[in-house]
């Protein structure tokens, strides 16, 4: 785990989006390695609370948009990244059931209640993320949206707006 | 004269908040109208009086409701009404109520909104009076054959359009004879859908075109000049996203002509106040007229930064029957400026909306920079309204300057809370081609790699400050010290019953 | 004792057919599954060096039957023992899918039941690590006894101790009772399974082509069954849960939960509290953004998140002090109660009520889920477990109305005559038998048919019923509400109210059990 070994370094890897990974030992000591130099880092706050990363006279605005356990969406400069922080053994755990992955499989969206579809907001072979809004479902009086629960790509979009539909009617379906 | 002593400001955001800065300047009472979606809305700080429309049961959103404007200003005995962009701005019926009520309406006369807002109408007027135009249908179609034949005298590629809106919907490209009844039925579906009006009408598609268009002033005692070009091809699914003035593609002879030709739509439809004339210029530095906006525009700042004029100012000034004192030969348009839309959108998820609060802002007002906004700490970014947060225009003497001290102000404009549009101007501005000027309005779909610009180490970056934070969090969780005993200190009297009751 | 002569050399050499019984191949084959072996999980899981072993050399029973030959391995495939987690005393059993593929055996029962009674007898909470292939054929009914024993444990602890189960390997046929009956279930993604009958038998018997994980991962677990409380993406992170967890239990049902000072200050500025419910009562909003501003910062842990989404339950901390919260969600299917929700909150408040946590009720509801579907699958009796839940629990419980409250579902959120101690409501709380569309259909249907534009009259006479009948004081001056209080002020009057409950005690009818609808 995120144990120390024995000169009480602990080894943090951050992956990535694109499958990039970054290591560094002991973040708290402020540095990032390159080659065989630890370069420093130091992080200012404004009066306002902008905090910025600054690195080889570099000035960077950093921010946590979201954090979920491990996985984090930090912003940069207003641009978004996803990270997922790591120990050693769980890099090594994503990457063993990263290969034994499986067949993609189609994941059907299914209506939670019956109502009325107002808008459809993705289009057939779209990608979307988890999490990402597909539609708007109006019921009970309220105007809900169904996310997706899956990384993937819209399939097959089996309704459109003004259609009424029941419970467990299959709106969309994604591929994995 | 007329003297306005009192303007409803009939619109939201930051257009609001720039009106009423000039009509105070001017010592000019403002109104403004308060809405259940946005009840603390930041542009409300700006005026003098709040007109409440927040009880308002009624279906029709509030800027759209001309029965209440009209209402509100004869109670209030309001002289004259800015509509702003969008909304009513381009709304006969509402200018000719504003007129009938004895309310000045600041932009042009119902006539001239009627006929130009017509885009068929408008090109009518064009033709007549040898301005060059698109080959098109001159008219609506009728039907898919009709569509068929036009198309073959054209000749494709053609572009079909919805007579009475833009925006991008409505409109279809056809390259080649078997789409053109599908596209043209599409079309006709998606026009009565948004506009709830069917009809299309057909032009000659021109490729990779500029889109360049001119302000134009004209008032009450036959004087019209016009102001200069804007150039606004950086555009995204036909949404301008960033406009400069001048445009490189333009010299003296063919701004001359241009002009021309914009102030002579603007004589023969006997329009007044403030307007812009749009055209396309293609490759070979042809024009064509395309329309006329019978309004202020969102981009009008960098007009104002160029030529030095306030065009608020002069259309209240135009409404209240003042003389135009600008000539043509007046008009210079000193070094260059560029308009950055900033809007809540998250340019990763294909420029998906964004919504949320604004946690914290921050930009830098300098010399050359202006940052029109309609948002500050706490604004709510919601579904309501349009996502354009603010407008950040930045002037140099040159035009490489103008782009130098944008990217600048970029650098310094912070916003919490929402993803923007930001890395998308950067990645813009830092584009060789928009460097030098190469640019057409399929710039960012066919010249940009990326949408969106990226530091060399910021994914670097990003994952430090995530192990960071990361590392802070398991040493917190290790080093928190939970308090047993306040748990096991139970109360004698609470304790006793508790075990008697087991 | 002489330590170079025969005793203790043989002592040694014991220690040592120990260790290299565990030795790095075995940590290996378990790694190469992306799974950790059951004592680095120990050893994640106590405060260093505070575990203690017991029953390590203890090896497995001679098989009742004649097939099958057995490992003599130490242990019999499961670690036991306690240690300290965050200082406290936890026992645990952790069971070793590397040794005779952790099945269990009647040896292997006898552990885990060791602990357990000793769990029970000191007063101290257990946790069960599961990562295990079932029963041990070879030793036939031997196998199905200890099960049953530990179940029967599992039963006569639920409610004294608090249990925790750690699925992190397969828990197949009879072995998923125990955790069914322990009072969280946390689970790994793609690395646990739980399931009754597992693929196989599946295949055979219906013909059915599929996966462990499909069949029973954690993703089923945690969306679809609403069997697995917690889905974490690692084992790490899932330790670091079952620890958070525990922070906010007590050890034992007579004592109260643990205090952490979060040096959050009781009168702190949560105006922002006033934005968040729209005006719009047709508007959704999220009211985990209500949550966190109400709690101290950043102490909210949310229980079975993916599963009924449409009620929000989870444990926080108002000035340090333990509080279980129930919520009904306006963003997922318009907050309304059906029988997942039920379910899930019914159990949540029972788990509060058994360890003296005190409950936080947030509500807007606009009603119970209606149609075919629920009701043949009985929303009535899963309703009523909420309903019971509720008037059952002794613990403090407050209730804040934040916006709609109409009919049964306004009794069944802790309402006063249900037993709650102090009931709240914000100026946007409508509290009626019936929505305004609803009512105004029944009240003035005479009046609507002989209408010109029956839409616009509907909406004069439903904006008028909001205001006359709906509203909030109504049920305020008639004392079904303590008090319409202002959002930002509900941080302050929570604290303020939990604490002058703190002794509060509830003498409980002398019965057996009550009859609660299952």
């Amino acid at each position: 785990m995120f144990t120390k070994t024995k000169k009480n370094k602990q080894k943090f890897i951050a992956c990535t989006e694109k499958k990039n990974k970054y290591e560094f030992i002991n973040p708290k000591e402020l540095y990032i390695k390159q080659g065989k130099e630890n370069i420093p880092i130091e992080i200012v706050s404004d009066k306002q609370g902008f905090v910025f990363v600054i690195w080889k006279k570099k000035k960077y605005l950093v921010d946590i948009i979201e954090k979920n356990q491990n996985q984090y969406e930090i912003s940069v400069n207003g641009v978004t990244y996803p990270i997922s922080v790591e120990s050693p053994f769980s890099y090594k755990r994503k990457k063993y059931l990263a290969k034994n992955k499986g067949d993609s499989k189609i994941e059907k969206i299914q209506a939670p209640m019956p109502g009325k579809i107002i808008e459809i907001l993705v289009e057939e072979n779209q990608e979307v993320k988890e999490g990402e809004p597909l539609l708007i479902l109006e019921a009970m009086k309220m105007q809900n949206e169904i996310l997706s629960s899956f990384q993937g790509k819209i399939k097959n979009i089996n309704f459109r707006a003004e259609d009424t539909v029941i419970k467990d009617d299959i709106i969309i379906e994604l591929e994995k | 004269m007329t003297k306005i002593k009192s303007i409803l400001i009939s619109n939201r955001g930051e257009i609001a908040i720039r009106i009423s800065k000039t009509a105070k300047g001017m010592g000019i009472k403002t109104f403004g109208i308060k809405t259940s979606k946005e009840p603390s809305a930041y542009y409300l700080q700006f005026m003098d009086e709040i007109i409440d429309f927040t009880e308002l049961n009624n279906d029709i959103p509030e800027f759209l409701d001309i029965e209440h404007i009209i209402y509100s200003m004869k109670e209030n005995n309001i002289d004259a009404v800015h509509p702003g962009y969008g909304y009513l701005a381009e709304n006969p019926y509402f200018a000719q109520k504003c007129i009938d009520e004895g309310i000045i309406f600041i932009g042009p006369s119902p006539d001239s909104i009627y006929k130009l807002g017509n885009k068929t109408i408008a090109k009518q007027l064009a033709s007549s009076h040898n301005i060059p135009l698109l080959e098109g249908s001159n008219g609506n179609i009728r039907n898919p054959y009709h569509a068929k034949q036009i198309a073959k005298k054209i000749g494709y590629p053609v572009i079909l359009k919805a007579a009475s809106g833009g925006g991008g919907r409505g409109m279809r490209i056809v390259e080649k004879e078997e789409e053109i009844e599908k596209m043209f039925r599409m079309a006709q579906n998606e026009a009565e859908k948004a506009f709830s009006d069917p009809s299309v009408f057909m032009e000659k598609y021109v490729r990779n075109p500029r889109h360049i268009e001119f302000q134009i002033l004209s008032d009450h005692h036959e004087n019209i000049i016009h102001l200069g070009e804007r150039e606004c091809s950086i555009q995204r699914k036909h949404q301008k996203l960033i406009e400069e003035s001048p445009s490189v593609a333009l010299n003296k002879d063919l701004r001359k002509i241009m002009g021309d030709s914009a102030i002579k739509i603007a004589k023969v439809s006997k329009y007044k106040n403030a307007g812009t004339v749009e055209f396309l210029l293609d490759e070979s530095g042809n024009f064509y007229f395309m329309e006329m906006n019978t309004r202020i525009q969102v981009e009008h700042p960098v007009t104002e930064m160029v030529t030095g004029y306030d065009l608020i100012e002069w259309q209240i000034r135009i409404a209240q029957n003042e003389k135009l004192t600008i000539k043509q030969e007046d008009v210079k348009q000193n070094g260059w400026a560029i308009e950055c839309r900033i809007n809540a959108e998250d340019v990763q998820a294909s420029f998906a909306p964004y919504l949320g609060t604004i946690e914290k802002i921050q930009f830098s007002n300098g010399k050359n920079s202006r940052f029109d906004t309609g948002v500050t700490e706490g604004s709510n970014i919601t579904a309501s309204f349009d996502s354009m947060l603010a407008k950040l225009i930045s002037y140099g003497e040159t035009r490489e300057k103008a782009i130098a001290n944008s990217l600048a102000a970029l650098n310094k404009l912070y916003i919490k809370g929402i993803k923007t549009t930001i890395p998308f101007c950067k990645e813009v501005l830092n584009h060789p081609k928009f460097q030098s000027g190469d640019i057409s309005t399929s710039f960012i779909l066919n010249d940009m790699k990326q949408l969106y610009y990226q530091e060399k180490d910021e994914e670097l970056i990003a994952a430090f400050w995530a192990s960071l934070n990361h590392n802070i969090e398991l040493d917190d969780n290790d080093k928190t010290f939970i308090d047993y005993e306040k748990g096991k200190n139970i109360n004698p009297w609470l304790m006793n019953k508790r075990l008697k009751s087991l | 004792m002489d330590i170079n002569g025969k005793t203790y050399k043989d002592f040694k050499e014991r220690a040592n057919r120990f260790k290299h019984q565990n030795g790095p191949d075995k940590i290996k084959k378990q790694h190469d599954k992306g799974k950790l072996h059951a004592r680095e999980r120990l050893a994640l899981l106590f405060d260093k060096d505070t575990f203690e072993e017991l029953d390590a050399f203890v090896t497995s029973a001679t098989p009742d039957t004649g097939f099958g030959k057995i490992d003599e391995a130490f242990g019999d495939g499961v670690v036991i023992g306690y240690g300290r987690i965050d200082g406290r005393l936890v026992y645990v059993f952790s069971q070793d899918f590397t040794t005779m593929g952790g099945s269990l055996g009647a040896v292997h029962a006898k552990k885990i039941i060791k602990v357990q009674d000793l769990a029970l007898r000191v007063g101290a909470p257990i946790i069960g690590i599961n990562d295990s292939g079932g029963a041990r054929i070879q030793e036939g009914v031997a196998s199905l006894a200890g099960y049953t024993s530990i179940f029967h444990r599992n039963v006569q602890s639920s409610g004294i101790i608090p249990q925790i189960s750690m699925i992190l390997g397969p828990a197949a046929g009879g072995a998923v009772y125990s955790p069914a009956l322990t009072d969280f279930v946390f689970m790994a993604k793609r690395t646990s399974f739980m399931f009754l009958t597992g693929p196989n038998v599946v295949k055979e018997v219906l013909n059915e082509d599929v996966s462990f994980d499909e069949l029973g991962g954690a993703e089923v677990h945690a969306k679809k069954s609403g069997v697995a409380n917690f889905m974490y993406e690692d084992e790490e992170n899932a330790i670091l849960g079952v620890k958070k967890l525990l922070s906010f239990f007590p050890s034992n049902n007579l004592e109260n939960p643990p205090y952490i000072d979060t040096k959050d200050k009781k009168d702190k500025n949560v105006d922002k509290l006033r934005d968040i419910v729209p005006d719009d009562p047709n508007k959704p909003y999220d009211v985990k953004k209500v949550i966190e501003l109400i709690i101290d910062k950043d102490t909210f842990f949310e229980v079975s998140e993916h599963y009924a989404a449409n009620i929000v339950v989870g444990f926080a901390r108002l000035e340090g002090k333990s509080i279980g919260i129930v919520a009904n969600q306006p963003k997922v299917l318009a907050g309304v109660l059906d029988i997942n929700s039920s379910i899930k909150g019914a159990r949540f408040v029972r788990f509060c009520d058994a360890f003296n946590i005190p409950i936080l009720t947030l509500e807007d509801v606009p009603g119970f889920l209606p149609g075919l579907d629920q009701e043949h699958n009985g929303i009535i009796k899963h309703g009523a477990k909420l309903l019971f839940a509720f008037s059952e629990a002794s613990v403090p419980k407050i209730t804040v109305i934040l916006r709609k409250a109409y009919g049964g579902a306004f009794c069944v959120m802790n309402s006063k005559n249900i037993g709650g101690d102090y009931n709240f409501a914000w100026p946007t709380a409508e509290i009626a038998v019936m929505g305004p569309e609803g009512a105004v259909s029944i009240l003035y249907r005479k009046e609507l048919q002989n209408a010109d534009d029956p839409k616009v009259l509907r909406k004069e006479f439903a904006a008028k019923y909001r205001n006359e009948v709906a509203n909030p004081y109504i049920a305020d001056e008639k004392g079904y509400i303590d008090e319409v209080i202002d959002p930002a002020d509900t941080r302050k009057k929570l604290i303020t109210a939990f604490d002058s409950l703190e002794n509060k005690h509830v003498e409980p009818p002398s019965r057996k059990h009550g009859n609660i609808p299952l």
